[in-house]
């Protein structure tokens, strides 16, 4: 299978402006895999539901291109063979959840015996009789999983699926949602939740002002691990750690020293220091978090 | 085609809405075509019965659909569509598959079917209440032909539909069912029936009116058995006039019939669903 034929979604200069000054999305170039959970993420405001909604063919973009499942956005052949959650689930409040999960089984064209299995999946099957407008809110958030299930679809849109959950709920749906992308079933999860897409993903793409900032796996994203060090002096500790074949680079941070070196070199580097007559208070491996990352990728955008 | 229809008639067979429209519309009906005339009948026998018997049951009862009838279609056409924005269930419906104008199509049909239910039990229960007046009064049962009974409902549908068919177009250019009544309302009593009244005084409105949906729907009534002193002497909702011919309020009726809902369908599947 080639690199293209295993695009599930591919975007080319994707943009979205409303009148002169407001751009949504800005020049968006996204690819996502067959069989992967893919992690789109970004501050509030940053695009994310705007690009969902023209992945959908609900919003018409004013540049650019899509295909979804190699189909325009929206036409049948695309939509047929996906399930999206966008925003909050939106239901018929006066109709039960098994209901509303028969008038869209109708409008998809799925036998209504997938109902039951569903709402045994999400684990909703004993509310299933009552109206969708007495449930809770993470009990809507799955009844929305459970339609979106409804037509095993081969894509996974999900715009913030633990919005409104409880804690243990979230914990929940995390293993859930990363199940569904197992074997062939890509999953395209919006999120602003570090942990979640820590958690759940496979690629990560994050997103800043209506374009993708920084795009790669977890790991990619939170680069190699280092080193961080507390030494008292701070000035002359960095001078000696420059001095070092072992270590690419020395940076102060968090009131220590960022150290670009393999942790391996701790050992050789303390003693280096405390034969120089350095104290060293702390000396521990360190990586960047995803969060760290989002906010230095996120804050140069918003810079330049 | 068949299961979308079938997803729409489920929506709006649970909807409490529909029972609540269904319920004051053939309170309405009955009241002011039966029970009212019945009581200044009694009171005052000069009156005379021939309305209320089963024979002019189709022009008795059609003389309320044009007036609270439309308004009651307007409503219903409202919400079925307009709701879809308040609740955000567009794009759940728009998402699954089958494409806008069919999502919308159904709509249109499942609609069209609840308006014709409307009717049925308009007649239905006006058949009753003619029937329990004139075994009341000894009067003689005779009940109308076939033929003006199924032009009959068939107009009294037309109607309906064209004030629904509006109703929606209104919730698809408002995004919403407050202001599309508001303006399905304020037109079907301001504009319409204001300047129809001012047209007797006005003789330069004479010529708009007649392409009003008001005029053309007591136009195509009054070619089935209701008579023009029967609407021009019901209180609020009277009309007095211009009538058109049957053939033009039967051709203006179904060309706003179907204005309305190609330029609803235009717009719900152009515009961004936000």
């Amino acid at each position: 299978m080639t690199e293209q034929t295993n695009l599930v979604i591919e975007t080319n200069d994707l943009g979205k402006r409303y009148g002169e000054r407001i751009v949504a999305v800005d020049g968006l170039d996204l690819s996502v895999r067959r069989g992967e959970v893919y992690g789109f993420l970004g501050p509030n405001g940053a695009g994310k539901t705007t690009t969902l909604r023209m992945l959908l063919g609900l919003i018409r973009p004013t540049t650019g291109s899509a295909l979804v499942l190699g189909a325009a956005p929206g036409t049948p052949d695309s939509l047929r063979r996906l399930g999206a959650l966008i925003e909050s689930p939106t239901f018929y409040p006066y109709l039960s959840g098994r209901d509303n999960l028969r008038v869209l089984a109708r409008y998809a064209g799925v036998p209504e015996t997938r109902i039951a299995p569903v709402l045994e999946e999400v684990d909703l099957a004993y509310r299933a009789g009552d109206r969708f407008g007495t449930y809770s809110l993470g009990m809507k958030q799955r009844l929305g999983i459970a339609a979106v299930l409804l037509k095993d679809p081969e894509l996974l849109v999900l715009d913030e699926p633990t919005n409104g959950m409880d804690p243990a709920g979230m914990a929940e749906m995390r293993p859930f949602i990363r199940s569904l992308g197992r074997g062939d079933r890509t999953v395209l999860l919006s999120s602003h939740l570090m942990s979640e897409v820590e958690q759940v993903c496979d690629r990560v793409g994050v997103i800043s002002r209506g374009r993708v900032v920084g795009e790669g796996t977890v790991d990619e994203l939170r680069g190699r691990e280092g080193l961080w060090l507390r030494a008292d002096p701070t000035d002359e500790a960095e001078r000696i750690l420059r001095s070092l074949r072992a270590i690419d680079e020395v940076s102060p941070a968090d009131g220590g020293l960022r150290i670009a070196a393999e942790p391996a070199a701790a050992a050789a580097i303390n003693r280096a220091l405390v034969e120089a007559g350095i104290a060293v208070s702390e000396l521990r491996p360190e990586r960047a978090s995803l969060e760290k990352v989002f906010l230095e990728l996120t804050q140069e955008e918003e810079a330049a | 085609m068949t299961r979308l229809v079938t997803a729409e008639l489920l929506m709006m067979r649970k909807r409490a809405s529909t029972w609540i429209l269904l319920g004051i519309w053939t309170a309405l009906a009955l009241t002011f075509a039966y029970v009212v005339p019945y009581i200044q009948y009694t009171n005052d026998p000069a009156r005379g019965l021939a309305d209320l018997l089963p024979e002019n049951l189709v022009g008795t009862l059609l003389a309320g659909f044009p007036f609270f009838g439309g308004v009651l279609a307007l409503m219903l056409g409202v919400l079925t569509v307009g709701s879809e924005y308040g609740w955000g269930t567009l794009k759940t419906l728009f998402t699954q598959g089958p494409g806008r104008l069919r999502v919308f199509g159904a709509k249109l049909i499942a609609v069209a079917a609840v308006l014709l239910v409307f009717v049925f039990v308009a007649f239905l229960l006006g058949a009753v209440a003619s029937w329990a007046i004139a075994a009341n009064e000894g009067a003689e049962v005779a009940w109308p032909s076939a033929s003006l009974l199924i032009r009959g409902i068939a107009g009294g549908w037309l109607v309906f539909a064209v004030w629904a068919a509006l109703g929606i177009f209104l919730a698809v250019v408002t995004r919403g069912t407050a202001l599309a009544t508001g303006i399905g309302i304020l037109y079907a009593f301001v504009v319409e029936g204001l300047l129809s009244a001012l047209a007797r005084e006005v003789s330069v409105l004479d010529g708009l009116v007649e392409f009003f949906v008001r005029a053309n729907g007591y136009s195509l009534v009054a070619g089935l058995g209701v008579s023009a002193e029967d609407v021009s002497d019901s209180g609020p909702g009277s009309f007095s006039g211009p009538f058109v011919a049957g053939g033009q309020a039967l051709l203006v009726l179904a060309v706003y019939l179907a204005a309305f809902a190609l330029a609803a369908g235009w717009l719900l599947r152009r515009r961004d669903v936000v």
